[in-house]
């Protein structure tokens, strides 16, 4: 195991050094900020002063050979948005994301495998329709739709939570509910899948043959079985939470990595791009990691 | 006072909310005090630094509410009057000498002087830290400032301005110990209000001074946040969330009680680059203009208020010429045109690419889709090409992409500062950064517009307006467009055309 | 539309008793009929198809012409003539017949990004899992990397360098839909190739190839077609992000996405704007996750009996 994970991390420092190259090269492709960040009808004279100033007009191996003086000394570059240190900026976002996708997780996680494996020993039964027929449209509906109507109905309507902002619990429960939907509609399905499999198998059946009632059978044999894809995807989905919930933090005022990353993309604030990716591959690299570790402890013949 | 402090980490936030926010309703998100308000804004600040003023959504929290300026511009009649200076006069040589207001004193307790006002004017237009408010105003010019005594200051620009007093109201004073180099996160200014809290990401709140030189406001604290979607902003006031949501889109303005439109000085047009065939033929460029029913977007995919453009300027600048008219709508006369320079071997048939940019206002793609139509009727062959505002900027600005395409370019210019100079050069001029024509004799006519005072000034923008839409038909203009603003019942406001730029909280009274 | 040959032999090997001597698509012909929810998706899919196909060349003009001053009309009112019976959109053009007009470009982006991501992302899976050398250390930072590297800058780089044409954009979205489908079948292959039957064919001295294409493959495929037709869905609105942030397709040009993103402004004054086009969307993504399950059971030798003997107890 100590081997596995020596191993793995150092695999996945490599990893790190390729995408940050990639991501530092490749962003530069996209053009010079210089016009994005003065107005019009700035004079030649101030765009030379700029690009100057953000050493912008040094050849581009130059830059980078500094960008990696700097990151030797812990300094991931300057936001030309705000004139932060990038990693500052980019940490103050990412805990905010950081607790958005664990929570919105846990819930999707308890609600999606209960639900899938109920919905999995009655195939075609009431329960089953209903849950499918619900979760794959809301997998499948826009997002925005879901938010901007949760807010008519419950926060214009009935006035009982706020439609926007961080500040108190009552700001969670909206947000988390609408990030909540996708993910759970995904995993109830993926759920549902793996459990009719794993149902069908011969051990499942050998439980039933001999009398074991339905509920231990569910959710000792066949769950434990059924769980690697259900991980795998969850990690998918967590991932995707981790690069930030876009739409739910551009409606809902979250301050979250996902609305960071877009502006500064659109922005080519570089320093920032590559400091949020950087802390959002730290922690998908983390996730998967463990979900790999989770995979052995499910099924204990998984070797790597 | 810790200005810019990080927020709390969330989990703590967290918590501690949980505690407390049980068993309290939360629509009931009162404040504690009935003279505070909150303003719902759209975009986040990235920087608060006085210099950047100039920048819409900076403007709005800083300008005259923290940090003040010498004179002041009245948009709805272009008149200037003294803020932080009391009197001015012009002197020899493109020198201006400013009285300045005694008494005054900035929230940091030190008091106003000519040192500050020099120190101020020397950072904005430094070459070690790039200023919005410099880039924008004073790029091209070589000012200087002199202190003649304490509350007596000397500027002078080379080539002279005769609207310095102008330029001086975009020009927000700092005291002199403001560093140079780098962007202040803790703006000192001589406002009725300072910056007691920044919480990046969530909020940034005003609190009134005490001792302000001028009148006291009523608003006592003005806690601003920032969300980017339109319904959201509109919905916080009617909540109650918010007080005032400056920008809401037009579909959303719904309540008369609440609803405000107001012009918001920026002007829409389609630059037409002039020198490529088949835009550089004159009838061309009259077809493009006849083709467009400009009416029909009014009360349609543009609010009923909008205003038709004859001039690249809102009305209420110095020197606009009221006898033009907007174009007619006319597409047999452009057809006819069209067939006119098709004769003369004119290749009327090349596409055309029309280059539109995502966001930059409400209903953007589809007018963009409308005009196309409107264009393609006449019997134009339109390529409509809408892009993200970096890929727009490489056709707005100069250089053009050499490759012998010819291309109209949809933008929105913005001139809030009362007087033409502030675009006629970079939209028209030779040199002009932004300029699809070429012209000597327009250049001219710039140039001694832009030297020209009082009466004699008015009468050459006039005449370069109408040289530039009659003569050259340089581009298709379109609209003076309006805004919307949401503001609660409780507040007495009205939003102005000043609104998109700056939001003075002393104007905001309580009904 | 993403099921090849490998599970349909695998099944028809399989064939169970009752019917083994009728010819396969006859087979399936009546086990989709037995199932009316997967025969109702089944026909939607096939209308669809068929808009994609021909919707273009016969609604074009209707689709694209514009009104002003008949903007937003609501929906059920026929008196415009039946294009409008879903209403108009913001610029007066019937949204019936833009819907199906779009379904093309929609379609064409969605099946070909789910389908890219899904075969490279499968095939990389499985040689991950399987693999027991290089390959199963190298593929899985693969995704790791792709899984971190943001979509939208990943569009931003292809098409500030190229057009946005429909190509490059299914490029974008197939990339970054590859790591799901690689990942899942890696974890399913780690733990199946150490079942017995796998370990029977080895001992049998199956090759590799034959071991993953006839025996691992067909049991991995049920969940990731799952994952793909919910994934249709994601594509969809993805690439109606993109749009709405100046990179992805742009109008003229029409996608469902596209249609309720424009129409997400008008969500609380003209609901159909946007709804007919998600709708769209979710019936697309039910059918084609309704007509999987179906699939499933009747590829599945040891459920198919369910949808037999359904038929044969209604006869």
């Amino acid at each position: 195991m100590g081997h596995f994970i020596a191993r793995r991390t150092v695999a996945s420092a490599i990893s790190l050094a390729f995408l940050v190259i990639a991501v530092f090269f490749l962003s530069r492709l996209t053009g010079d900020p210089t016009d994005l960040y003065l107005p019009l009808d700035a004079s030649q004279e101030v765009r030379d002063n700029f690009r100057e100033l953000n050493g912008l007009n040094e050849p581009i191996l130059l830059q980078f050979a500094g960008y990696l003086g700097d990151m030797a000394r812990l300094d991931f570059g300057t936001s030309l948005r705000s004139a932060e240190p990038a990693l500052a900026v980019v940490l103050q976002a990412f805990q905010w994301t950081l607790v958005l996708a664990l929570v919105t997780m846990v819930f999707v996680t308890v609600a999606a495998v209960i639900l899938g494996s109920l919905a999995a020993f009655n195939v075609g039964g009431p329960l089953d329709r209903v849950a499918t027929f619900f979760s794959l449209i809301g997998a499948s509906a826009p997002d925005f739709w879901i938010a901007i109507v949760a807010i008519v109905i419950f926060s214009v309507g009935f006035g009982w939570l706020p439609t926007s902002g961080t500040g108190s619990i009552w700001h969670w429960i909206l947000p988390v509910s609408v990030l909540f939907i996708r993910p759970f509609g995904l995993i109830l399905q993926v759920v549902r899948g793996s459990m009719i499999n794993a149902l069908g198998s011969a051990y499942v059946k050998t439980a039933r043959a001999k009398g074991v009632a339905p509920r231990p059978i569910i959710f000792t044999h066949a769950l434990r079985n059924a769980m690697l894809p259900v991980v795998t995807v969850m990690g998918d989905q967590a991932a995707g939470m981790l690069n930030g919930a876009v739409v739910v933090e551009t409606i809902f005022g979250f301050p979250g990595v996902g609305k960071l990353m877009i502006d500064s993309i659109l922005q080519r604030d570089f320093a920032v791009i590559l400091a949020a990716i950087m802390v959002t591959a730290v922690a998908i690299f983390v996730m998967n990691l463990l979900i790999d570790l989770a995979y052995a402890l499910l099924d204990p013949r998984i070797r790597y | 006072m810790t200005i810019a402090s990080r927020s709390k980490p969330v989990t703590r936030h967290l918590l501690c909310c949980a505690a407390i926010g049980i068993g309290l309703s939360a629509g009931a998100v009162q404040a504690q005090d009935d003279r505070a308000i909150t303003i719902a804004l759209n975009e986040e600040l990235d920087l608060i630094d006085p210099c950047m003023a100039a920048q819409s959504n900076i403007g709005r929290v800083i300008l005259q509410n923290i940090s003040e300026t010498l004179t002041e511009l009245n948009p709805a009649d272009g008149s200037l009057s003294p803020r932080l200076a009391t009197e001015w006069q012009e002197g020899e040589n493109g020198t201006w000498t400013f009285k300045l207001r005694e008494g005054v004193t900035f929230s940091d307790g030190t008091d106003f002087t000519a040192a500050d006002v020099v120190h101020s004017i020397n950072r904005t237009t430094s070459d070690q830290l790039i200023c919005e408010t410099g880039a924008k105003y004073f790029g091209g010019l070589d000012i200087t400032a002199e202190a003649v005594d304490d509350h007596t200051v000397a500027i002078t620009a080379d080539p002279a301005q005769p609207i310095l007093p102008l330029l001086m109201s975009t020009l927000t004073i700092v005291p002199e110990e403001t560093p140079m180099g780098e962007y202040t996160r803790d703006p000192i200014g001589t406002g009725p209000y300072v910056l007691s809290e920044w919480n990046v990401g969530q909020n940034l709140i005003l609190d009134r001074r005490d001792d302000y030189w001028g009148e006291t406001p009523e608003v006592t604290r003005a806690t601003y946040v920032f969300r980017s979607d339109d319904a959201v902003r509109a919905a916080m006031v009617q909540t109650g969330e918010a007080d005032i949501a400056p920008l809401i889109s037009e579909i959303d303005a719904t309540n008369e009680a609440t609803d405000f439109s107001y012009p918001n000085s920026e002007t829409t047009y389609l630059r037409i680059d002039t020198m490529t065939a088949p835009l550089d033929d004159l009838r061309v460029r009259k077809a493009l203009n006849l083709a467009v029913d400009r009416e029909a977007f009014l009360g349609t995919l543009l609010p009923a208020d909008t205003e038709l453009a004859t001039q690249i300027v809102v009305p209420t600048t110095a020197g606009t010429n009221d006898a033009l008219t907007p174009p007619a709508y006319d597409p047999d006369q452009a057809r006819q045109l069209l067939e006119e320079a098709r004769a003369d071997g004119v290749p009327v048939d090349t596409e055309i690419v029309l280059v539109g940019r995502t966001g930059l206002f409400a209903n953007v793609t589809e007018v963009m889709e409308a005009l196309t139509q409107m264009f393609e009727d006449v019997g134009f062959n339109i390529d409509l090409q809408m892009m993200d505002v970096a890929q727009w900027t490489e056709y707005y600005s100069k250089p053009f992409p050499d490759d012998g395409k010819p291309r109209i370019v949809a933008a929105m210019h913005d001139n809030n500062r009362g007087d033409p100079v502030f675009s006629m050069y970079f939209k028209y001029a030779c040199g002009g950064l932004q300029s699809g024509t070429c012209d000597q004799d327009l250049d001219a006519m710039i140039a001694s517009a832009t030297a020209a005072t009082g009466e004699e000034r008015n009468e050459l923008w006039s005449q370069t307006f109408q040289k530039v839409q009659e003569e050259l038909v340089a581009d298709v203009l379109l609209f003076h467009m309006v805004g919307f603003s949401r503001v609660a019942e409780r507040l007495d406001f009205r939003p102005s055309i000043a609104t998109n730029s700056e939001l003075e909280l002393a104007e905001i009274k309580f009904d | 539309m993403t099921h090849e040959s490998p599970p349909n032999t695998a099944a028809t090997r399989n064939v169970s008793a009752s019917a083994e001597d009728a010819p396969m698509l006859v087979r399936y012909g009546r086990m989709l009929v037995a199932d009316k929810t997967a025969l109702v998706a089944a026909v939607f899919l096939a209308v669809m198809i068929l808009c994609a196909i021909l919707g273009p060349m016969l609604l074009g003009d209707l689709a694209t012409r514009q009104n002003l001053r008949g903007r937003n009309a609501p929906p059920f009112d026929l008196s415009r003539g039946w294009a409008f019976v879903l209403g108009g959109d913001q610029l007066g053009r019937p949204l019936l017949a833009r819907i199906i007009v779009a379904s093309r470009n929609t379609l064409m982006v969605a099946a070909g990004a789910v389908a890219a991501s899904f075969v490279v992302g499968t095939g990389l899976g499985l040689v991950a899992g399987y693999s027991r050398g290089r390959m199963s250390q190298i593929i899985p930072r693969l995704a790791d990397v792709i899984m971190s590297f943001p979509s939208l800058l990943l569009a931003v780089i292809v098409l500030f360098m190229l057009e946005p044409a429909v190509g490059n954009i299914i490029l974008v979205l197939a990339i970054t839909r590859i790591p799901v489908y690689l990942r899942t079948a890696r974890a399913e292959v780690l733990e199946i190739r150490e079942r017995m039957f796998v370990q029977a064919a080895l001992v049998m001295g199956a090759s590799s190839r034959r071991i993953v294409l006839r025996h691992i493959l067909p049991v991995v495929l049920p969940t990731l077609l799952t994952i793909a037709t919910l994934d249709f869905a994601f594509v969809m609105l993805a690439e109606s992000s993109l749009s709405f942030l100046g990179i992805g397709i742009q109008p003229p040009e029409i996608t469902w996405g596209l249609m309720v993103s424009q129409g997400r402004p008008y969500l609380t004054s003209a609901w159909w704007l946007s709804f007919w086009p998600g709708l769209a969307i979710i019936l697309t993504t039910l059918s084609l996750n309704l007509l999987s399950n179906w699939l499933r059971v009747a590829l599945d030798p040891q459920q198919n009996w369910r949808l037999e003997t359904r038929r044969s107890s209604d006869a």
